[in-house]
């Protein structure tokens, strides 16, 4: 299977890429930077892993660049994660605009395009494909600070059940994941007063595993799902 | 250039019907005379843009064949 996944550099989406290429996939895998961490995991799978270093903002040339040049369009995408966001944060009263639509492009705009060209792509080679859009608890349950991030993460949710009703007839099924709190570099700038405020808003009052998140993606995008589409899946340690 | 579009659209019929195109009217309109529903026309558009390098959805609606022989004609 041939996988293209967004944010691969660390976090969740390295932990995802890793268990992907221990399956067996093959790794299209988009960041901007390439850490230690990531060498490490194309040195380990030197043919099953490509990388590219790509900014998702530049959304215009997202056809040209990734699927013409460095995918081809010869090849068969089996599945799309899209886990690349940048989580701004702040209260409603200090939205700013630029930094509004900076987040849009890399946590909406770029999903849709990807989206876009990978069911493109799909309808020439006829083979089915699994989507997965990384969503967040905090579109369930209100954070305060989280009013526009949130909502990017809601646009996601929609357009994955659309995206779900309108292409299931030629095999594409669209899942969104939400994920609870995990102990990532998105969430590194909370103090351990407010991470502990959000442990005891779940069930198991901890962070979320991210080894427990890549296993339900790799298993979203597997065959074993095949009868899944237009859910949202959520992996939040029981947020209820 | 028509022969190719022909084997395109074949292609594409090919989704629904064993039957074949044997050639092309410029005033063939893909929905009431080739029978193509929107996810069809998705397809022609990729297979078209595929071998053209043109989009031909791009700019608005394609109703005939005729139309998409002006979009590549113009490249
Ligand atoms: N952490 C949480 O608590 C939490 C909770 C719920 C949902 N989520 C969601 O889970 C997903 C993964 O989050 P994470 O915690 O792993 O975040 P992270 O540690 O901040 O990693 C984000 C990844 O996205 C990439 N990225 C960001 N902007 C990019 C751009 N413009 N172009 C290309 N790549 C870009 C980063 O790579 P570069 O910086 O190298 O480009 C990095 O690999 C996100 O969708 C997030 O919203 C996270």
């Amino acid at each position: 299977m041939n996988i293209l996944i967004t944010g691969i550099s660390k976090g969740l989406g390295l932990e995802t890429s890793e268990l992907l290429l221990k399956n067996g996939c093959t790794v299209y895998g988009i960041s901007r930077t390439k850490t230690e961490e990531l060498n490490e995991l194309m040195l380990k799978y030197p043919n099953e892993l490509k990388w590219l270093q790509y900014d998702l903002g530049d959304i215009e040339r997202i056809r040209q660049i990734i699927f013409k040049d460095w995918i081809g369009l010869n090849t068969p995408i089996h599945g799309l994660v899209n886990n690349a966001a940048i989580a701004y944060d702040d209260i409603i009263t200090n939205l700013n605009l630029d930094l509004l639509e900076k987040m849009y492009r890399v946590n909406v705009f770029a999903p849709m395009m990807l989206t876009k060209f990978v069911i493109r792509q799909m309808l020439i080679h006829k083979e089915s494909c699994s989507i997965v859009h990384l969503s967040s608890i905090s579109v369930h349950t209100g954070y305060k600070g989280l009013s526009m991030y949130a909502s990017t993460k809601g646009a996601l949710e929609a357009f994955s059940k659309n995206t779900a009703r309108e292409w299931g007839e030629i095999g594409v099924r669209s899942n969104c994941l939400v994920a609870g709190f995990m102990e990532t570099e998105m969430s590194s700038a909370l103090s351990d007063n407010q991470k502990n405020r959000i442990y005891q808003r779940t069930s198991l009052k901890k962070p979320v595993d991210l080894n427990s998140v890549a296993e339900t993606i790799l298993f979203l995008v597997s065959n074993k799902a095949k009868s899944i589409t237009g859910q949202n899946i959520h992996v939040d340690n029981g947020t209820i | 250039m028509e022969t190719k579009l022909l084997e395109i659209i074949n292609t594409v019929l090919e989704n629904r019907t064993n039957e074949k195109l044997t050639s092309l009217r410029p005033d063939m309109n893909l929905r009431y005379d080739i029978g193509f529903d929107s996810l069809d026309l998705a397809e022609l558009t990729v297979r078209i843009e595929a071998e053209y390098d043109i989009d031909i959805f791009e700019e608005g609606i394609v109703n005939t064949i005729g139309e998409i022989f002006e979009k590549l004609n113009r490249k």
